[in-house]
């Protein structure tokens, strides 16, 4: 299933080169957007009331990029404090994880720092982590300022955007830039889609193979 | 088959695998025991890979009109535990179907008729069939998932047998895996006219008989014959070499000669690169394709055919070359069919053996397949029924089209021996057979073989249009002349843009579908609190988890990451795992038992949904203190019932800061104490057990402390002891010091040394205290029955308690030979501290 492709074949863009498959994991205090975040780039929906996540929800979606396909499996975790423990089960072998914060609210900025730490030190070394500050649309409401986001981004290697999942803005933009800095390279291919809706248990120590990708 | 019958099949083999298929069917099946006008079972007979297996389906409507109408009932396998018979009802038009597998029974009501006869013919065939044959049933275990939870416990046997491997994850995902690519392919050809548009590329296609000569002559004045370079060329040679070595050993210089000759003679203004070359003895086909497209060229395949001599060897037969140039397939076939103008039929028979036997290992695999395939070589077919005479004047008159009519190729295509669906374009040209070397006169040897068109150029396929078709007159080599012809042919091509759209706005639709084919459930609470857990007392709450998705979804609590079980050991989870169609709902229920010292119960369950998400349930409560999971260091502290035992003064006492205020335990004192008094001379004191209720009345008073009398009969009080010394936090005999109690136990001497060195004061009078109380059972063995042996197996488990609960007991035996030293010999003061 790997690779079709004779000795004489040459790509002509008809197959679109290969799909990609990783994980995602979105982390971040309760109440910061992150169901908000995944049921936009989703479903292309906003619910003003979006319930209190108590488990992980599941759900994939697919990016085209110009030469591969990224399909994306994404664990969108619970935000509370008393779950936390519970979060290595899902950024454990993650390949991508975007770090969630709400620009009107200091404290869950500062949570999104303690985030990133815990991933800097125990997901997989060579994950993609983006931190969203999320709730743009509030910016008449701002806590935090871009600049001090940014500057934290930079010194730690994330990528940043600020979003909003109630108007969409760079929601898209933030999975296609995670989509993009995504290692896609042959080692990674593997078999796509078994690993639909699967969570590293016992039998799998430590991160995945940093892609999952098949033509 | 009745065609009701056959619209019902086509919907129950869409309920399987394409490989699983439906042999036969039984409609309108009832259930024996079940409501009268049940009739909706679909009895379904599938194979795969030569193993059957019975599905009983239940159908949602009197008709089912899709494969969705339909769930599984039950999946029983044709092995060697499968059994069936029919059973008449007297005056019936019904027989009783009864089906045994294992110790499970089946009974069916069927009508009987020719629908009956047939399937249960089947089953018959199909159970021999199982019988003969080394079967694999791995492929019915996807099904057990997608069963209703009560038919799975019955068929739950069948994981019993030995060569039931169990790969259900991996089965069901990698499926999934191959349908979502397959569809994606599937989904994008059914769109392609979306972004694909036609462009015409010029093909020019040429053959020739070189007759075993070498090349050397030019090949411009054939192959660059047109004014502007084709797109593609393919060129088919036969006999480049007549030798018995390119015969036998299939390998010869004149292909890398015949091929660079090629290369020269192709169209000077423009550049090509070599496709592929397939060659079989002397028959050689080279498609070279124009740089610019070159990349565009996919898939390329070829293959050969011999149907020489004893109808395999390579002096006959074909060679052929398939591609996709953009997203059109092609395929061209260079054949030499057998020669002699008698043999046409074997040359309709080599054309037919090519066809059957050409195989390219991809899709598409056969001739037939491609979009276009131009056909070309030497078909040998002759004229018939005209002299040589004849022939040479009509040729003479130039009168061709009056000469074709006795062409054999044009009798047999017409008659549809050959070459069925092929074009061929008007011949204006003479016949290219035969020649004297190196001249334009037809044979003059003594052979005067009559003129013929041999070489021939034929196509199939839409948008080809033929612009020219003609013989090579110039080259005088061979007794063969070169024949060409060029084509404009459309060719289908992606336009990126357009292509990435669809392709994108299909993989949007296939996450749609994918996300909403998610196992969806929900749970009626993520939090469950019990109040006040009290020991042994167990409580119990339900949760509810309903399934909200489309799909059965299939629910297991999981342990969390280096968590070894799913839950705390004061928690049992019925069921814990299970499946649940959509719409149904299923009770899960949490039981708390307390057997250890808690402040807090708190646990975080997680309720994961195979394929899909997880859910957090929480699980706390808060605890009641009890003497029967303390130490008996803390108890021997306290000086009131554990429950009116002030935070501080108990809190010390567990750290052992406060003074120790008693010798024993004071509830060990009172158990002991009341059995003394009213249990000396009860039979069969320990043996039997008491109602829960009552060890619940002792407990609480006991942890409470009362002005009544201790209730509960002398058993009850004598089973609250065993509890308690079962319980508390160390056993009497600590855990570390078991091992050599056991290894001592042998001698009385080395026992009492251990329990005066080894022991500290309160667990040693403890055991003293628990022994002398013994030693007074014993004395009443006449009318309580118990014997010093038996009394220091039961309590020698109880007092050198093993670590892990539950498990089978370790050293029972040496256990009860150190309790016995302390049954039979007297128990000095000295033993006792002060």
């Amino acid at each position: 299933m790997a690779n079709r492709t004779g000795t004489a074949q040459r790509p002509n863009g008809q197959t679109q080169g290969k799909i990609c498959q990783f994980k995602l994991v979105l982390l971040g205090e309760s109440a910061v957007g992150k169901s908000s975040l995944v049921l936009r780039f989703v479903k292309g929906q906003f619910h003003e009331y979006q319930e209190s996540t108590i488990g992980a929800a599941f759900l994939t979606q697919t990016i085209c990029l110009d030469d591969t396909t990224v399909k994306f499996e994404i664990w969108d975790t619970a935000g509370q404090e008393r779950y936390h423990s519970l979060a290595p089960m899902y950024y454990r072998g993650a390949q991508a994880a975007i770090v969630v914060y709400d620009i009107t609210n200091q404290d869950t900025f500062g949570r999104a720092k303690t985030w990133v730490k815990e991933l800097q030190r125990q997901a997989s070394p060579t994950i993609v982590i983006a931190l969203a500050g999320n709730k743009q649309d509030l910016a008449n409401k701002r806590m935090v300022e871009y600049e001090e986001a940014q500057t934290y981004a930079d010194e730690n290697g994330l990528l940043f955007m600020e979003t909003s999942a109630k108007t969409a803005m760079n929601v898209n933009d933030i999975f296609l830039a995670i989509a993009k800095k995504l290692p896609k390279n042959e080692q990674n291919t593997g078999q796509a889609g078994n690993a639909q809706g699967r969570r590293l248990t016992e039998g799998d120590t430590g991160p995945r193979a940093a892609g999952n990708c098949c033509k | 088959m009745l065609s009701i019958q056959q619209d019902v099949y086509n919907i129950v083999q869409a309920k399987f695998l394409a490989a699983e298929i439906v042999k036969s069917i039984h409609l309108n099946v009832s259930v024996v025991d079940g409501p009268l006008e049940n009739n909706n079972r679909i009895l379904t007979l599938v194979e795969y890979n030569k193993s059957f297996a019975l599905f009983v389906l239940v159908s949602s409507r009197v008709q089912p009109i899709s494969f969705s109408d339909l769930s599984i009932e039950s999946v029983i396998p044709l092995d060697q535990n499968f059994s069936f018979e029919t059973e008449p009802v007297r005056g019936q038009n019904y027989v009783i179907l009864i089906i045994r597998y294992k110790q499970n029974r089946y009974e069916f009501k069927i009508e009987i008729g020719k629908e009956s006869c047939n399937f249960a013919a089947e089953i018959i065939h199909a159970k021999e069939v199982s019988l003969n044959s080394s079967t694999n049933f791995t492929w019915l275990e996807k099904y057990f998932g997608t069963m209703n939870q009560t038919n799975k416990n019955s068929n739950s046997s069948i994981n019993d047998q030995n060569d039931f491997v169990i790969i259900r994850d991996g089965m069901a995902q990698g499926q999934a895996s191959i349908n979502r690519e397959s569809m994606l392919k599937y989904q994008l050809k059914l769109r392609e006219p979306e972004f694909t548009q036609k462009q015409e590329f010029t093909i020019f296609v040429g053959t020739w008989n070189v007759n075993g000569q070498p090349p050397t002559a030019s090949l411009k004045s054939w192959l660059s014959c047109v004014e502007t370079p084709p797109d593609l060329y393919a060129i088919g040679f036969q006999e480049i070499d007549l030798s018995k070595e390119a015969f036998i050993f299939n390998d010869t210089p004149r292909e890398a000669e015949w091929q660079k000759s090629v290369m020269d003679g192709i169209h000077p203004n423009a550049k090509y690169r070599l496709v592929a070359l397939s060659r079989l003895v002397g028959m050689q086909l080279a498609v070279i394709v124009n740089n610019q497209h070159y990349q565009y060229v996919k898939n390329v395949s070829m293959d050969t055919v011999g149907t020489g001599l004893l109808g395999k060897m390579g002096n006959k037969g074909g060679v052929a070359v398939r591609l996709e140039l953009h997203n059109t397939s092609l395929c061209f076939v260079n054949c030499h069919l057998a020669a002699h103008v008698d043999e046409f039929e074997r040359r309709n028979q080599d054309y037919k053996d090519i066809n059957a036997r050409m195989n390219f290992r991809r899709n598409p695999q056969a001739i037939k397949d491609h979009e276009q395939v131009y056909w070309l070589g030497d078909l040998n077919y002759r004229i018939t029924d005209l002299t040589n005479l004849q022939v040479k004047t009509l040729l003479q008159r130039n009168e061709v089209t009056t000469l074709l009519r006795s062409d054999q190729l044009n009798q047999q295509r017409e008659r549809g021996n050959v070459l069925l669906d092929y074009v061929e374009g008007d011949i204006a040209f003479h016949p290219t057979y035969k020649f004297d070397l190196n001249s334009d006169i037809y044979d003059t040897s003594e052979k005067a073989r009559p003129p013929a068109w041999t070489d021939r150029i034929l196509w199939r396929g839409k948008g080809i249009h033929q612009v020219h078709y003609k013989s090579h007159m110039e080259l005088k080599i061979s007794d063969h002349k070169p024949v060409s012809a060029l084509f404009k042919s459309e060719i289908s091509v992606v336009d990126q843009n357009r292509y990435r759209r669809v392709h994108e706005d299909l993989l949007k639709k296939m996450d749609k579908h994918e996300n909403e084919f998610l196992p969806q459930v929900t749970v009626d609470q993520n939090e469950v609190v019990f109040n006040s857990v009290k020991f042994r007392e167990p409580q119990s709450r339900e949760i509810i988890i309903a399934n909200t998705g489309v799909v059965p979804a299939d629910f297991e609590f999981i342990n969390k990451l280096n968590e070894s079980t799913y839950c705390k050991d004061w928690l049992r989870i019925v069921p814990y795992c299970g499946s649940i169609n959509p719409g149904e709902k299923c009770d899960v229920r949490l039981e708390v038992n307390l057997e250890t010292d808690l402040d807090n119960i708190d646990d975080i369950l997680i309720l994961h949904l195979k394929g899909g998400k997880d859910m957090f349930i929480t699980v706390s409560g808060s605890c009641q203190k009890s003497c029967f999971t303390q130490s008996l260091s803390t108890l021997v502290r306290i000086q009131v019932p554990i429950m009116h035992s002030k935070k501080e003064d108990f809190n010390s006492a567990r750290n052992n800061q406060s003074p120790i205020l008693y010798s024993v335990p004071r509830e060990l004192w009172l158990l002991v104490d009341h059995l003394y008094r009213h249990g000396l001379k009860t039979r069969d004191l320990f043996e039997s057990s008491a109602l829960h209720e009552e060890l619940i009345r002792i407990r609480d008073w006991l942890d409470y402390g009362s002005q009544d009398p201790l209730p509960g009969t002398p058993q009850a009080v004598a089973e609250t002891l065993v509890l308690l010394l079962s319980y508390i936090k160390e056993p009497v005999i600590p855990f570390e010091l078991q091992d050599v109690c056991i290894a001592a136990a042998s001698n009385f001497q080395n026992c009492r040394q251990l329990l005066i060195q080894k022991l500290n004061d309160i667990h040693r009078t403890t055991f003293i205290y628990i022994c002398m109380f013994l030693q007074e059972l014993v004395k009443h063995s006449n009318d309580n029955g118990y014997e010093p042996k038996t009394l220091a197996s039961l309590f020698g488990d109880i007092l050198l308690r093993d670590q892990i609960r539950n498990a089978k007991p370790q050293a029972s035996r040496g256990k009860a030979n150190f309790v016995y030293n302390f049954l039979v010999n007297d128990l000095s003061s000295s033993l006792i501290p002060k």
